[in-house]
């Protein structure tokens, strides 16, 4: 029964998957939520967003004052490598009925879901919030890509033409439980866990495709859910935001220093290897571990800085790389029935 | 991927504006059309084509087997720096339904239109094909220069995934009959022929602002639409291609004032107004280009043997072929002076297709006025006050 005399009430559209579901354990688990909010949250069971009226049909059910907009048509390197057109299509316009309405419905605040994969290919490191639109993105995924970065030029318009503050995070690879962790078409470290359960029960080699050597950073997805709570509620640009822990520790502990904070992060850029090593070690895997040079790499690095972030929130501290592996490995191995695959 | 057997049929979408009617002229008049081949022109009165079930009916009822799409919401300095959004939303469903319903109906071919104010802003000179998505657009048209380049987006898309072989022209500047000559809303060209046009009538004396000294690259629409065809017909490419003058024959703003008055055998004063709006914005912002020069280069090693009109006749530029008989800007004036009225029937026109380049228009007013202002807002002010002067 939806409060009506709740003053905010936060719609999070893809609210039952990986980010969804940690904002959604972070509000009822840790004491996320705030006196006087009521959350919303929808999956596609509830409505298709890539279809205008049903689009409005859910705003005026629900008459939300904020939104959450995770929804989206997602995949790994794969998937996007077959279907460009349809991430492309498909996304923008789930992204353009989503924002329209929430505009029409006069909503405060939308913060969207970018990704450090829709960032220049070629380019300087680390990238930065100002860089997005420098150039064009990496070839295997440039629909989703652009798709995701019209969200900032629909945000930019919205303000410009009618004083919305709509904006954006910009997470690097999320991980956690209930994610997707189908191996043709997920990401890469679901992916690695689903093959290492298989490869450990059936007594096979785990086969990581690529040569192991790219880099990329992880963020924990309960970590991204307690910064995205921030940003709804206090986070003020119209210019999107990085959510990352640090690609280089130098600057975060001299920061560390100066505030006398602890410095408690580590580096969260590692290299695939490193990726599959943290799953090998947390799912106690003994078998034979094979690179199969001939399957794509992928982009070579996406090194994003957190510097904005760290601005505002020079105390956050990120959960260990290893410590959200084995939770995230336990989760799917307590729920291996139930989890998507 | 269906091979077309048969004469083509092509759809024209819109087809009532400058490109379109230029088109239409080279189909009908110049023998541009082959045996048998069915040409649809399409205007804004036949569809809504943000409408994806009118697009949808459309093609169901003329079944093209190639597309030549024109239609596009476009406008002024104004229009654009007030509806960002609007700019946006509006070009990407158009184009979205265009394409996707092309698709579904099998059509071989579609070629899109976008325009050289879709380039990065911070750019190197010239600027050429590889280089539309290298940075942000200028922020006056961000709108609507994004919408085109999604066009590009889309036909690469649509490539991966389909092998499909849509692509894109990129003309420069773009003049000719049946251009939009509202001298709110238009570009600077057809803005200068239709004060001339009435400087002359009313015994006024015409009034053109600064030193002119930038130098643009302009293209007829006749010469457009022939190569058009060309490309439509020939070119195999999904990058897309510029057409234009090389950068050899860019004029100068002064250049396009003298043609005018010229062709409109002008002999009353041409003057700077007694006031000028250098004083109403910071002249700090500096760097305005000189020139925004794109490269034909794709082009010239496709057709070298490409004739362009003359811009005008006449003895004294060294860049033309020999000067035929219907130089480009008579063409206009005949035009003009044959409807006789150019300030209501002229001016109810919107071209639909390429249209006011914003950055462009705001850059040639920039130099006009022999400064080189580049803000945006400065640029509002200024030719706001321009044009509720005239």
């Amino acid at each position: 029964m939806e409060n009506k005399a709740a003053t905010v009430r936060v719609m999070v559209t893809g609210g039952s998957g990986l980010v969804g579901k940690a904002i959604e354990h972070v509000l009822k688990e840790e004491g996320g939520a705030k006196e006087g909010e009521e959350w919303i949250f929808l999956s596609s069971k509830d409505g298709n967003l890539m279809d205008p009226d049903e689009t409005r049909a859910l705003f005026q059910k629900h008459r939300p004052t904020h939104v959450v907009h995770l929804a989206a048509m997602v995949g790994g390197l794969f998937k996007n490598m077959r279907q460009n057109l349809d991430f492309w299509r498909n996304n923008m316009y789930i992204n353009d009925n989503v924002l329209q309405a929430a505009h029409d419905h006069d909503v405060v605040k939308v913060v969207s879901c970018l990704s450090t994969c829709i960032f220049p290919d070629k380019t300087t490191y680390p990238i930065d919030e100002t860089m997005i639109h420098n150039g064009p993105p990496h070839e295997s995924n440039f629909g989703y890509s652009y798709a995701k970065r019209m969200i900032d030029v629909h945000n930019r318009a919205y303000c410009a033409q009618f004083g919305r503050r709509y904006t954006a995070v910009i997470p690097t690879n999320v991980f956690g439980p209930h994610d997707n962790f189908n191996i043709e078409d997920g990401h890469v470290l679901p992916g690695l866990i689903h093959k290492a359960y298989i490869a450990q029960k059936e007594g096979t080699p785990l086969q990581v495709w690529g040569s192991g050597r790219p880099l990329r950073q992880f963020i924990y997805s309960l970590d991204l859910a307690r910064l995205f709570l921030w940003v709804l509620r206090e986070y003020d640009e119209v210019d999107p935001i990085i959510l990352s822990g640090e690609h280089d520790l130098t600057e975060f502990s001299l920061s560390c220093f100066s505030t006398q904070l602890t410095l408690v992060g580590e580096e969260d850029e590692v290299s695939i290897k490193q990726a599959a090593d943290a799953v090998i070690e947390a799912l106690h895997f003994k078998g034979e571990v094979l690179y199969d040079t001939t399957k794509s790499d992928g982009q070579f690095k996406k090194t994003a800085s957190n510097a904005k972030l760290r601005k505002y929130r020079p105390d956050f501290t990120f959960t260990p790389f290893h410590k959200a592996v084995k939770e995230t490995c336990d989760w799917f191995k307590a729920n291996y029935d139930i989890a998507r695959k | 991927m269906e091979s077309q057997t048969g004469p083509m049929r092509v759809l024209v979408t819109g087809g009532s504006g400058l490109v379109g009617k230029a088109i239409q002229r080279v189909v009908t008049e110049e023998g541009g059309a082959r045996e048998g081949e069915k040409w649809i022109f399409l205007s804004s009165k036949d569809a809504d084509l943000t409408n994806t079930a009118v697009t949808r009916a459309i093609f169901e009822k003329h079944r093209p087997t190639h597309v030549i799409h024109l239609a596009a919401m476009v406008g002024g300095l104004f229009r654009h720096l007030r509806q960002n959004l609007d700019f946006w939303r509006v070009n990407v469903a158009i184009n979205d339904n265009v394409l996707q319903t092309a698709h579904e109906f099998g059509v071989v071919k579609v070629v899109s239109c976008l325009s050289t104010c879709i380039f990065p802003d911070e750019t190197t000179y010239p600027i050429n094909e590889t280089m539309i998505h290298n940075g942000p657009p200028h922020t006056s048209n961000s709108g609507y220069a994004y919408a085109k380049r999604m066009v590009d987006v889309h036909n690469r898309a649509l490539f991966q995934q389909y092998g499909r072989k849509y692509t894109a022209i990129i003309p420069t500047n773009i003049f000719g009959p049946h251009d939009n000559f509202n001298i709110d809303d238009a570009h600077v060209l057809p803005a200068l022929v239709h004060k001339t046009y009435k400087a002359k009538r009313d015994g006024t004396a015409l009034e053109v602002w600064g030193s002119g000294q930038g130098l643009r690259q302009f293209i007829y629409s006749l010469d457009l639409a022939r190569l058009y065809l060309w490309v439509l017909r020939e070119y195999d490419e999904v990058e897309p291609i510029i057409l234009s003058v090389g950068e050899e024959d860019e004029i100068t703003v002064k250049d396009v004032v003298d043609a005018i008055v010229e062709a409109f055998e002008f002999t009353g004063p041409v003057i700077e107004p007694h006031r000028t709006p250098t004083e109403q914005y910071d002249t700090s912002k500096s760097d305005g280009q000189l020139k925004k020069t794109a490269s034909n280069a794709k082009l010239r090693s496709y057709r070298p043997d490409f004739t362009f009109t003359p811009f005008r006749t006449g003895k004294h530029h060294t860049y033309l072929t020999p000067a035929c008989d219907t130089s480009a800007l008579s063409v206009i004036t005949a035009d003009m002076a044959s409807t006789g009225n150019g300030d209501t029937e002229l001016s109810k026109r919107r071209a639909i297709g390429l249209q006011p380049i914003m950055r462009v228009l705001g850059n040639e007013f920039c130099y006009l006025l022999g400064t080189k202002v580049k803000h945006s807002m400065a640029l509002f002010a200024m030719m706001n006050t321009w044009m509720t002067n005239h």
